[in-house]
């Protein structure tokens, strides 16, 4: 009998190829992406995910040249890693841009890997982490230059032309926002249809001075803009953390990474698997009696948030999310008793808690990422009203904040709120839906009303006021005799708010409402598609 | 390098806490605006020196307005 006859030369062959494909963009082109401080696209993705489980799919794809005998000459990988890997042990797809082949652009990129990227994740239900440097597989005017090679995507095989622009991918990258968690890591400058996928996600970090994100950058902007930016002025994380874009801005590529696998720690897989909890590490019925003092009696006085936010929360378990932007609501992860909730709450720094057009913005972005992944809510509410002042009402506060109202309102999933300090007005009425079951609670710091007597007086007693010999007396007297009314006890004799309770208890109240709708979190599904 | 200190609201300068020449700390309150009937503090982002104070106690102001610079 013969010997069987090998396939040992073509897997020798396959060998040699994924080495090609592992040398990325060359030596030179890598030694320069790590001169600018940066790692490269493998490296990334090693540092991600859980050691050595990468899958990597579409390794050898890419631009090859062959002799007349059929023997690869030249090998450039397309400028995209994908594949399948784990983080904390639970499977995510990771889809790399690499920026040492041809800066990211789409002349070097073969779309479909992009596109097979984003329907494994929605298919298999697998949250995605896009790690983006350059254009994302952008538009290059090289593709209509007939002395550029312009690769096997020269127009996709179809010679030199210009095209009617479609975002690759977009069907699943939109639809992805309503099936699998999606976190974008900007990791260098990201540029057109990179910027798009860098905010079409759930959650997107960048890094100070390493990565920026514009429409296009300042080489466009400064010959055709009017103006002269640097990349750090018209696109650095400092502008976009601050405008809503990006959500978390970090030092470093480790820092990215570990805001990616920290957000992804709260979140089920895919939408229709519910959020995991963990072994809770603190003990719910602790209280906090440093709460019975964090609210000054003068109305006048702010304090500090956050840390009431870490005396309620799982110890260390609170995650912020999106800090430079509408600041008067602080909004994150956290966990109560092991549970994933979300959370946010007023911050009376930031117009005493008011909400602004930016406030709302975010209001709405984080109910429906809740709404989406169904994760119960907890409002700690100190809110005076929408923003007063022609700053606002030019920025269309009234509709982006009546957004905001509509997503609380169709928002399904359990919800309980605290009621700190101010509830006031419109923007106030909307700390839930009132015409849900109320599973609230609120502190004897707690102040209520359609406006607040500050202000409201001179509104409600112009004319009193405008005849009267002494005005600012009047204002007094009609101000003192309002605020004797203005009392939570007579709310709560009334049966308007429900219960009034010890501010230091608030955490095993909290814990019980996490445990008590864990079980209901999977009643509805999402009432409305998750935009970006 | 100075680093701007910004204003978080719309409001108006009510008390001006920090003189040109003080050393300042994360955190310290430079200023105290008023805003929404409220006092709202204004702090240090970056340890350093204040450089300069753009503003003056009664004016107006814009959210991101410039009010100090620390160096």
């Amino acid at each position: 009998m013969s010997e069987p006859e090998s396939w040992e030369p073509e897997l020798e062959e396959l060998s040699r190829r994924e080495a090609l494909a592992e040398e990325m963009g060359g030596t030179e082109k890598v030694s320069r992406q790590h001169g600018r401080g940066k790692l490269d696209v493998r490296q990334r993705i090693e540092k991600l995910i859980d050691a050595g489980s990468f899958h990597e799919i579409g390794k050898t794809a890419g631009t090859a040249t062959y002799d007349e005998h059929g023997e690869l000459i030249t090998f450039s990988p397309a400028n995209f890693v994908f594949g399948r890997a784990t983080i904390d042990s639970r499977p995510v797809v990771i889809a790399g841009d690499d920026f040492t082949v041809r800066g990211g652009a789409a002349d070097a990129s073969i779309v479909e890997k992009q596109i097979a990227a984003e329907a494994m994740a929605g298919e298999l239900g697998l949250p995605i982490v896009r790690l983006l440097d350059g254009t994302g597989g952008g538009g290059s005017v090289k593709t209509l230059d007939p002395e550029h090679d312009a690769g096997p995507n020269g127009g996709y095989g179809r010679g030199l032309r210009t095209y009617v622009p479609a975002n690759p991918a977009w069907d699943h990258v939109v639809a992805n926002l309503s099936r699998v968690p999606v976190v974008s890591l900007c990791l260098g400058p990201v540029a057109g249809l990179g910027a798009a996928r860098a905010v079409t996600s759930h959650f997107s970090v960048m890094i100070e001075g390493l990565s920026q994100l514009f429409v296009a950058g300042p080489v466009v902007v400064n010959r055709l803009g009017g103006e002269q930016v640097t990349k750090e002025s018209l696109g650095g994380s400092r502008v976009h953390t601050r405008n809503g874009a990006i959500d978390v801005e970090v030092k470093s590529e480790d820092e990215a990474f570990a805001a990616a696998r920290r957000f992804l720690s709260y979140l089920p897989s895919r939408v229709g698997e519910l959020p995991p909890r963990i072994e809770p590490a603190d003990d719910p019925e602790r209280t906090a009696p440093e709460l019975r003092v964090a609210i000054p009696r003068d109305r006048r006085k702010v304090y500090k948030m956050r840390p009431i936010i870490e005396s309620v929360v799982d110890e260390g378990s609170f995650f912020e999310m999106g800090r430079f932007h509408g600041r008067s609501l602080i909004t994150g992860l956290a966990r109560l008793d092991g549970w994933p909730v979300a959370l946010m709450a007023g911050d009376s720094y930031h117009y005493g808690g008011g909400w602004t057009t930016a406030t709302a913005q975010k209001a709405t972005r984080f109910v429906d990422l809740a709404e989406t992944f169904r994760l119960p809510v907890v409002h700690l509410v100190d809110n005076p009203g929408f923003v007063i002042g022609s700053d606002n009402e030019a920025a269309a506060a009234i509709r982006h904040g009546s957004h905001a109202l509509a997503a609380i309102y169709q928002s399904t999933i359990p919800w309980c709120s605290v009621l700190v300090r101010k509830v006031f007005g419109v923007a106030g009425a909307g700390h839930s839906n009132a015409h849900r079951w109320q599973h609230r609670y609120a502190w004897p710091s707690g102040d209520w009303g359609s406006l607040p007597v500050e202000g409201g007086v001179e509104a409600a007693y112009t004319r009193e006021l405008e005849a009267s010999d002494d005005p600012d007396a009047l204002l007094e007297e009609i101000t003192d005799r309002l605020n004797q009314v203005r009392n939570p006890f007579r709310t709560a004799d009334a049966f308007l708010v429900e219960e009034i309770v010890d501010p230091a208890r608030t955490r095993p109240l909290l814990c019980e409402f996490a445990n008590l709708v864990a079980p209901l979190r999977d009643r509805d599904t999402a009432s409305s598609p998750y935009r970006p | 390098m100075s680093n701007p200190v910004e204003s978080p609201v719309v409001g108006t300068v009510w008390k001006i806490e920090k003189a040109v020449g003080d050393t300042v700390e994360i955190g310290d309150v430079v200023m105290i605006l008023e805003s929404m009937k409220m006092e709202i503090p204004v702090e240090a982002d970056d340890d350093g020196t204040i450089e300069s104070l753009s503003v003056s106690e009664g004016d107006s102001v814009s959210e991101g307005d410039t009010l100090a610079t620390i160096a």
